[in-house]
């Protein structure tokens, strides 16, 4: 330990000097850069234009989350010394990284109920739909010519229903309730002799199982898992029992593998906690402010996971407001462009509620004191922007702001 | 493995150790985590009486603190320069 201690002090010296007179020659800027900003002072940094002098606290887990530690322990070893291709039959290098890669796909297997003949290491989410959507409705094609989605499905499911549609195909689009659950009878009844694929999505308001893996439990059939979303790593592709080309990248996949069985371990405990921070969150702001309004159903949605609508408050300005508080508006995916997003107005939330949800992400590492501070926070800022709104004067005056005709310029 | 039965003593131990360690993450989130995980982790299996349930128990306290105090390591190795809001 001393040791260690030692040698991290000493690395940190030098990596942090500036060193203008350049004694020593760096192997690459790229890394020092990334320690310590060059031009900037010690306590604050400047980044798009915004200084910042800390780090906000971070509630958008549905975007991306931490890696867990123990998982990041697993992987490191095969970025050092164990870095051979797992495709290498010849070699100690490649017999290591394939075992690795194969003892990741049971992890994985045994996470979802399935056999890791099943597993299928992808880059991700959207090309494991882009796999299956395409992919079973070509292998039938013969005699299956209709596909089942819902309105609210991930974009690059829709695209690849929509890809299908161009070649001949069948979509039914089905629509889903204001808590954002399809209609089980309605479902039955789009089904037809020739369906053969019914696509949906599981955790509120993002794609299937990607999101859901070690966090609800679920059971698989034809389930795509994506990694990003579970403490797991971000990216990775395979040579996968010629489904996919491309060489597995070991670390990544090892990764996935630890992070499957840590959430195995640990999903009661996590479950419990996230389900308290969620309640506490939800009272915390409720018991401050009127019309909060719940995307998506309140009791069957994954716990992590809190859409929140304030009547009268202008969402991007909620957000710019929040600047201590990492989080996104509406359901991801469309964050870039301010077009409210389409899975909120197909769950019936009047256009301009959708463009005001916030959503708050919570997770394993998530803590009670940023849940207060996050709640405190927001209502502050919501108070403040209500002061400004005349719509909110007016609606407390008991006028119904649906009945104002505008005047037109 | 096949030692005799684990002193309370050693368990005490190994319970400040993971405290201890989870000090040094420089990572707020992390060090929450890994205090309050440990803390959860012992009062659970604190009724165990079980000797091979409780050395079980034992040997994945060791070895989640080396995990720990590896990973201790590299988190201050690419610590951010500036701090959490919650810390500051």
């Amino acid at each position: 330990m001393a040791t260690s201690k030692l040698l991290v002090s000493t690395l940190r010296k030098s990596l942090n000097s500036p060193s203008p007179s350049s004694s020593f020659r760096r192997f690459s800027t790229a890394a020092a850069e990334a320690v310590a900003p060059a031009s900037e002072p010690e306590d604050s940094l400047n980044i798009k234009g915004v200084k910042i002098s800390a780090r906000p606290l971070y509630l958008d887990m549905q975007s991306a989350s931490p890696v867990d530690p123990r998982v990041l322990d697993a992987m490191l070893p095969y970025y050092l010394a164990r870095y051979g291709n797992p495709h290498s039959r010849t070699h100690l290098y490649g017999w290591e990284s394939d075992q690795a890669v194969e003892t990741a796909r049971s992890q994985v297997a045994d996470l979802i109920g399935a056999s890791p003949k099943e597993i299928v290491f992808t880059s991700g989410a959207t090309e494991s739909n882009n796999i299956s959507v395409k992919g079973v409705m070509k292998f039938y094609k013969e005699k299956k010519k209709h596909v089942v989605t819902t309105q609210t499905e991930h974009k690059c499911v829709l695209d690849s229903c929509r890809h299908l549609q161009q070649e001949g195909f069948d979509v039914t689009y089905l629509p889903v309730g204001n808590d954002g659950i399809v209609d089980l009878e309605k479902l039955k009844g789009s089904i037809r002799r020739d369906t053969g694929l019914v696509s949906e999505l599981n955790v509120s308001f993002h794609t299937d199982a990607a999101q859901a893996l070690g966090k609800i439990p679920i059971d698989v059939d034809k389930w795509n898992a994506a990694k990003d979303k579970g403490g797991a790593p971000n990216e990775w592709g395979g040579q996968e029992r010629g489904i996919r080309s491309g060489t597995v990248p070991t670390p990544l996949v090892v990764g996935m593998g630890a992070a499957c069985e840590l959430a195995k371990k640990e999903m009661d405990y996590d479950d419990k906690r996230i389900r308290a921070l969620q309640e506490r969150l939800l009272n915390g702001v409720r018991a401050k402010l009127d019309g909060v309004v719940v995307n998506g159903s309140v009791e069957r949605r994954y716990a992590g996971n809190l859409n929140l609508s304030f009547a009268y408050v202008e969402g991007e300005s909620l957000l710019m407001g929040l600047k201590d508080v990492a989080v996104s508006s509406g359901s991801a995916c469309t964050s870039a462009s301010l077009e409210p997003s389409y899975v909120l107005r197909a769950l019936g939330v009047d256009e301009d509620m959708a463009h005001i949800s916030i959503r708050f992400g919570i997770g394993r590492f998530t803590t009670e004191e940023e849940i207060d501070r996050a709640t405190e926070l927001t209502v502050q800022q919501v108070e403040k922007l209500r002061e400004m709104s005349p719509l909110y004067e007016m609606a407390k005056e008991g006028i119904d702001i649906k009945q104002i005709q505008w005047a037109q310029h | 493995m096949a030692s005799a039965a684990i002193s309370r003593g050693e368990i005490l131990h190994l319970y400040r150790s993971l405290l201890r360690t989870a000090r040094q993450f420089c990572d707020y989130n992390i060090r929450e985590y890994t205090k309050r995980r440990t803390i959860d982790a012992f009062r659970q299996n604190q009724n165990l009486t079980d000797s091979s349930a409780i050395s079980a128990a034992y040997s994945d306290g060791k070895s989640q603190l080396d995990v720990a105090k590896r990973q201790a390591i590299v988190y201050s190795l690419y610590a951010p320069t500036i701090k959490s809001v919650m810390e500051a």
